[in-house]
């Protein structure tokens, strides 16, 4: 199995129109989204990200923070994901309740990169 | 994550109703005038927890950590405006909030929620605010519902929907209508006056045969809820009404989903499986009538509440004590002479003498400036003529009827009589010689 890096990208205020109701199904449907993968061996880690941080640019004696877009999109959470190849990781994640509970959800799919096919170097980090 | 198997499931509208308890926890705190800040205090919580538990699935007590957050979320708020005030007291200008410094032992202790969700009962459905917006804001703020779900329970737009709960809660500031519990002889009569509400909306989720069934059945979920809020709570001593309307509200949602069949057509007592009634809620019913039994004082909610209690009990409705009933409708007919209470009570008077007496009885009313316009007075009498095998009679009244109804459902269960009515006719027409 691969690594997959699942980036999941919505708005700042993606679950303020759902109701308390949907928020609730919501909710169960992303823990049975989650109970599903652990089951399948496919959930490595899943974390929400705050979505208030720091952008860190420039250099020394120049640093800045920012810009933010409040309207913008933020990476709200990631799901560190093992799947067989990259197909099967678009297909868990197109099965993200974010998809079904709202309408600006993007998720980006990144393998990551464990070691190198030409030179056989295996990144650290890694038991 | 928390490595727990899947069989962490939430309780049915979980969130719903604790969001209702918030907003009422923290009207205690920020005072009724800012009813919109607790709404959107709690919603702020919500969002904050769920995008948490997305990943990391809920917590064993999911509710508490909700209650935990807009605590801190209020806390915060009432130190700012504290600090505004006291800037405004030193530039020598005097403020006026209303703020309650929340004591965090006692804010979120259960007595506290069960006593604020009474006092917003109060509150929300005060005199002075239309009835209307009374049942809107109720479900807004005690029960947990979104804009959009009341205006879909209610077939209306989310735009006159919100301007509804805009003129609600500014009425609440205008006309400086307090958080608390009426007390005196004031209480008696705001008792009945929530009471009244809490029917509506009980009704306006049981009678109406249009949009989401879903939906309908919460509201009449959320009425019994909100009356079983009342019957919990020392401050109402009196609980004669509050048990009566329950048991009513109980007795008459157990056949709920025995009212319609598959395809949504709605079903009449005799039609219905009675496999289907809800067992728990008759027998929750049964028992607050026998508690709403005080001295001989009675009311409409008891009389009705016996009468949906007689069939009920009843294995089919031929059996059904229909000579109880019918008595039960000439006292109520004295404390409340609507056109549904007379012809139900034509109705349970065919059962007993026959449809012949209970036919010349709703002739002497067809001058009744309503019943004349009512879709029911003429279906009620096309069944008592079918009785008597009067079906020519009965398809003119039942024409009537299909003019009259509004409803789909309604003019589907009438022309489907309509049918029965022109096949029995046509079965007992002479065949006419060849």
């Amino acid at each position: 199995m691969k690594e997959f890096m699942l980036l999941i990208r919505n708005k700042v205020d993606h679950l303020s129109h759902l109701s308390p109701e949907e928020n609730q199904q919501f909710l169960q449907a992303c823990m049975d989204y989650i109970d599903r993968l652990t089951k399948n061996g496919n959930l490595k880690s899943a974390q929400p990200l705050v979505k208030e941080g720091k952008i860190i640019s420039g250099s020394k004696d120049a640093w800045k923070d920012g810009p933010f877009n409040e309207s913008k999109e933020v990476i709200v959470g990631y799901y560190h994901i093992l799947a067989n190849n990259m197909e099967e990781a678009v297909d868990i994640a197109k099965g993200n309740p974010e998809f079904a509970y709202t309408s600006t959800a993007r998720i980006e799919v990144r393998p990551i990169k464990m070691r190198e096919e030409s030179t056989g170097f295996t990144y650290p980090g890694k038991k | 994550m928390n490595g727990k198997p899947g069989i962490n499931a939430l309780a049915d509208h979980l969130f719903r109703h604790e969001c209702g308890k918030l907003v009422s926890a923290l009207t205690g705190i920020f005072g009724p005038e800012h009813l919109q800040l607790a709404e959107d205090v709690v919603q702020d919580s919500l969002v904050e927890a769920i995008s948490h538990w997305s990943y990391e699935g809920a917590p064993d007590n999911p509710a508490a950590w909700l209650f935990r957050v807009a605590k801190n979320k209020a806390i915060n708020i009432v130190n700012r405006e504290k600090y505004k005030k006291r800037y405004v007291l030193e530039t020598a200008s005097a403020g006026q909030y209303g703020w309650t410094e929340p004591t965090p032992k006692h804010i979120f202790s259960r007595q506290q929620i069960l006593d604020d969700q009474l006092r917003m009962i109060f509150t929300c459905c005060h005199p002075s605010i239309s009835v209307d917006s009374q049942i809107a804001l109720a479900l807004k703020t005690l029960c947990g519902f979104s804009i959009s779900e009341i205006a879909r329970a209610f077939l209306t737009t989310e735009e006159t929907l919100n301007k509804r709960l805009v003129r609600a809660r500014q009425k609440i500031r205008e006309a400086r209508i307090p958080f608390e519990v009426p007390r005196g002889t004031e209480l008696e009569g705001r008792v009945k006056a929530v009471l009244e509400t809490i029917y509506l909306l009980f009704n306006e989720g049981y009678s109406a045969s249009e949009g989401n069934d879903i939906i309908r059945h919460d509201l009449c979920e959320e009425a019994i809820r909100l009356a079983e809020i009342m019957e919990r709570h020392p401050a109402i001593e009196d609980k004669s009404d509050v048990y009566a309307l329950l048991a009513l509200m109980q007795l008459n949602a157990s056949r709920f989903n025995a009212r319609q069949d598959k395809e949504g057509n709605l079903l009449t007592l005799a039609e219905q499986d009675r496999s289907l009634w809800d067992k728990d809620l008759i027998a929750k019913g049964i028992s607050n009538l026998k508690k709403s039994i005080v001295g001989i004082y009675v009311s409409v909610y008891q009389v009705l509440a016996t009468i949906s209690a007689h069939h009920s009990t009843a294995p089919d409705l031929e059996t059904t004590d229909w000579k109880s009933i019918l008595s039960l409708y000439d006292s109520l007919v004295q404390l409340d002479s609507s056109p549904l209470v007379l012809l139900n009570r034509a109705i349970a008077k065919s059962k007993v003498t026959g449809a012949g007496p209970a036919l010349a009885e709703l002739d002497g009313l067809k001058d009744n400036l309503v019943l004349k316009e009512y879709h029911l007075y003429y279906s009620t009498r096309a069944e008592l003529n079918m009785q008597l095998g009067q079906y020519s009679d009965a398809l003119n009244s039942l024409e009537t009827a299909v003019r009259l109804a509004t409803l789909d459902a309604e003019k589907k269960l009438i022309r489907k009589r309509i049918g029965f009515c022109q096949e029995k006719m046509s079965q007992l027409q002479p065949t006419p010689e060849k």
